[in-house]
């Protein structure tokens, strides 16, 4: 008896529950044998009278489609079955055929359904669909985690009343004020009066230094005048961690906290840093104190930590990639403001373009750099041999603070990728007019382009071409087609789970047939639907409504996407703790049960989309 | 004359196992009701030796039912319990068996839980002599109904494989130890010498010979009687 309780406590969602609960759990069941080819469930037939659990063996799930019948889910150890028909209480939806002889514990409805009404987390576990499971799986994640950020709301950390002042009021006022209530800043009433409503401005310290005394501005300077109005604010409801990514990215340190339309409190950045000793917060900081190339190498090392620390803290990795992205910009930013120290001024307008992972906010480790750099049409003569000379230096400090040069040369060093934006507006348009092998390939890597510095508008000029894709039906379908040519892994999943034939077919690639599959079908969907976002979530998130997918696969695709990159972020971190070099290669069978069931359903959400796009583009016709 | 007297007072709950009925072999394997049993002996001679431990399951519907597990220590006689040596083999311990009820009060209860099922057993032979012995001293009774062995159905199994040509004919016959055969055929073992635990796993290793012997074509109680009946 103690040997099934211990069993299914290794398997979720029955790992969350007390011990006792499990006694009485197995304490109830029953165990049956299942042959091979046995319809434990038949479709259409009588309701499942038990939830199964998989004790040996592993059975298939089996739908009708078009009046043939296919394997969707293969299901071992750990496993459980008959909940969605035994929920309902109507004929199962599924064939469920045992593959190999197996042997299960039948948990009796009345048991399965005590459970579900005393513990939420089993409830929430069988609620019907493996989309769900999934989300369901990020959120527990999440809840696990020993952290503020992602347990506390920004309302549990208000501190101090609220102070606000008349935007006529003086700054030598709105000081002394300051100064007597002990505080930092001050919320600015505007019209109308007496309700601190969406329009409310604020006035900070550092305002009152930059924008008053730096300035050259009296004291009798009316707020008004040195104000910011209306405020950044956040709901006092969203999540710390929702507060700190802001403030990282807006680079304030105050942050009005909103009700139902009105500020309710006001938090700063010292608020939040008292929760987290490794914060990304402390990272501006770092970076403003470095004075040689040693202390930027060091900066990137304290990125690292900080990401490390995110992911202990439960963070979700494309937030984790927006604190790296402003964390890298910020680098970035320093080392060209270096060199145009050293090289003098630039001579004509330019951008610092980051591509790739960089570019969709997804980089989390320090990776191969993916660069170029576009300058103004109308430029002096010798502003070519300048940008060289910049590119050199730039790429050089970047390699300097970790981040090896790309093996592909796609580097603003490389005079290809350093152009005049005339030239880049052209290859652009190419690339969409004449599709072929290379254009797809550049344009994997160059449509995920973000701007990281520069005073030349590029975003503004290249964006409107890359929107030319939509309604560009070759260019699509082409994409389309390249797209699938990689597909989810699943066949080979289920020959991991079944039989083992050597060391190479346990090993599964996380990036190549894992988050890339996912990254290449956010770009089609957000150039379909003429998107500008770079980010994969954010793509995803914005095209649905325009593109060939539903909602529910938008976010079913979100969810495997973070699930893997989770994944393959925990793996890399283990890998270099262990001093090795970080790879995208995992074992599979070495995976935690709930690893793999997380992998494989999330591999499943992204195989339903491929096969929908399949349909879409019909791209078995296209030559 | 002492014998007699016994004979004709047979207690109710004798009677009530005997009156059966026994299940028709000619029903389908699964429709039929059975109780898989072990038992802990202080060794493995029923005149010498003497029962320690019960601990059985139901099967229903052929699926085990756990919720009608049942099992209980049994006291030994006092002269064997203060030369308690062999004991300790089974984990239990003086003070755990002096509390526990003797054979007489085990027996009914016991019985009550057998009667009108399919007795199933690993290696019978020792487990079903012992409690003749007990029945037949204490009542003058024995065990009745169909009795299956997992370890005959093991053997019986290895020679069909033999002549399916499944298994090797020089492959040696499979070592009849329960756990061994359990692990043959991936099946989970619980936990060591411990009467119920040991019913368990009986349990689902009958499950799975009578699976595989269905596959084979024996359907009926009457195809498993021959290939393990005792």
């Amino acid at each position: 008896m103690e040997e099934i309780v211990a069993f299914l406590q290794g398997y979720p969602p029955f790992d969350d529950l007390p011990p006792a609960a499990l006694a009485s759990v197995a304490d109830q069941a029953q165990i049956e044998y299942f042959a091979a080819g046995h319809d434990i469930l038949r479709h259409g037939g009588p309701p499942a009278e038990f939830l199964y659990v998989v004790r040996k063996g592993r059975v298939d799930l089996l739908r009708e489609e078009a009046g043939e019948t296919r394997i969707f889910d293969t299901l071992g150890p750990g496993e459980a079955f008959g909940h969605p028909s035994l929920i309902r209480s109507q004929p199962p939806i599924v064939t469920v055929r045992a593959h190999t002889e197996t042997l299960a514990y039948l948990i009796p409805a009345a048991t399965f359904q005590r459970l579900r009404a005393e513990y939420p987390v089993v409830a929430s576990f069988f609620a019907a669909s493996a989309l769900e499971r999934l989300e369901f799986a990020l959120r527990r994640r999440e809840a696990d985690a020993d952290s503020a950020l992602f347990r506390m709301r920004l309302r549990d950390l208000v501190r101090r009343p609220l102070v606000a002042m008349s935007p006529e009021a003086t700054v030598c006022e709105a000081a002394i004020r300051m100064r007597d209530e002990g505080v930092s800043c001050l919320l600015v009433d505007m019209l109308p009066y007496g309700v601190l409503d969406a329009g409310t401005g604020i006035i900070t310290d550092r305002d009152l230094r930059n924008r008053v005394i730096a300035a050259g501005r009296p004291d009798s300077t009316p707020l008004r005048e040195v104000m910011t109005a209306p405020a950044i604010t956040l709901p006092a409801d969203s999540l710390v961690f929702e507060g700190l990514l802001l403030m990282l990215e807006r680079h304030i340190h105050h942050l009005p906290l909103t009700e139902g339309g009105l500020v309710t409190g006001i938090i700063t950045n010292t608020d939040i840093l008292r929760q987290q000793s490794n914060s990304p917060l402390f990272l501006p900081r770092q970076l403003e104190r470095a004075t040689s190339l040693d202390d930027l190498r060091s900066y990137t090392d304290q990125v690292a930590e900080t990401v490390g620390a995110l992911l202990d803290a439960g963070a979700r990795v494309s937030d984790i990639g927006r604190v790296v992205a402003v964390a890298h910009d910020a680098l970035l930013q320093r080392i060209l403001r270096d060199a145009e120290a050293e090289l003098g001024p630039p001579p004509a307008p330019y951008a610092w373009l980051v591509l790739g992972s960089e570019g969709r906010y997804e980089q989390t480790l320090r990776t191969d750099q993916d660069n170029a750099l576009v300058y103004a049409d109308e430029h002096p003569p010798d502003a070519p041999a300048y940008f060289e000379a910049l590119a050199a230096r730039v790429v050089e400090q970047l390699v300097a603070c970790g981040f090896p040069r790309c093996p592909g040369d796609i580097m603003a060093t490389n005079p290809s990728w350093r152009q005049p934006l005339a030239v880049w507006q052209s290859t652009f348009a190419h690339w969409i007019d004449t599709p072929d092998e290379e254009a797809l390939l550049r344009s994997a890597i160059f449509f995920d382009f973000r701007q990281a510095y520069g005073a030349l508008p590029a975003e503004a000029a290249l964006r409107p071409i890359v929107a030319r894709a939509r309604g560009n039906t070759i260019f699509l379908a082409r994409l389309a087609r390249a797209a699938l040519r990689n597909p989810a892994p699943l066949t080979l999943l289920r020959g991991v789970a079944l039989e083992r034939h050597g060391d190479q077919k346990d090993l599964l690639d996380l990036k190549l047939r894992g988050t890339a599959l996912v990254v290449d079908l956010a770009r089609l969907f957000a150039l379909e639907a003429g998107r500008t976002e770079t980010s994969t979530v954010a793509r995803l998130r914005a095209a649905w409504p325009e593109a060939s997918l539903s909602e529910g696969e938008a976010e079913a695709l979100v969810s495997a996407f973070e699930l893997i990159s989770l994944l393959r972020l925990r793996h890399q971190r283990a890998q270099l703790e262990r001093g090795e070099q970080p790879t995208n290669l995992v074992v599979f069978p070495r995976l935690s049960p709930l690893e793999q069931r997380e992998l494989k359903e999330s591999l499943q959400a992204i195989a339903r989309v491929q096969r929908g796009l399949a349909t879409a583009y019909q791209t078995g016709r296209i030559a | 004359m002492v014998r007699f007297f016994r004979r004709r007072e047979v207690p109710a709950f004798i009677r009530a196992y005997e009156a059966g009925p026994w299940p028709d072999p000619r029903r389908l394997w699964r429709e039929v009701p059975y109780v898989v049993l072990d038992v802990e002996t202080t060794g493995l001679d029923p005149r010498r030796d003497v029962l320690l431990a019960v601990g059985l399951v139901p099967i229903e519907a052929g699926r085990v039912q756990l919720a009608g597990r049942w099992s209980s220590l049994i006291r030994p006689p006092d002269e064997l319990l203060v030369g308690a040596s062999s004991i300790r083999v089974h984990g239990l311990t003086r003070a755990e068996l002096a509390e526990a009820p003797p054979i007489a009060a085990v027996l009914p209860e016991l019985l009550a839980r057998l009667a009108g099922r399919v007795l199933v057993v690993h290696v019978a032979q020792i487990d079903v002599g012992f409690l003749n012995h007990a029945l037949r001293q204490g009542y003058g009774a024995q065990l009745r109904g169909p009795r299956l062995d997992t370890a005959r159905l093991a053997l019986t199994l290895h020679q069909h494989a033999q002549i399916l040509g499944e298994a090797s004919r020089d492959l040696p016959m499979p070592a009849i130890q329960l756990r061994a055969l359990a692990a043959s055929f991936g099946l989970p073992v619980y936990a060591q010498h411990d009467a119920l635990n040991d019913a368990l796993t009986t349990a689902q290793l009958f499950l799975a010979q009578a699976t595989r012997l269905e596959q084979q074509g024996g359907r009926t109680l009457k195809a498993l009687l021959r290939a393990g009946g005792v």
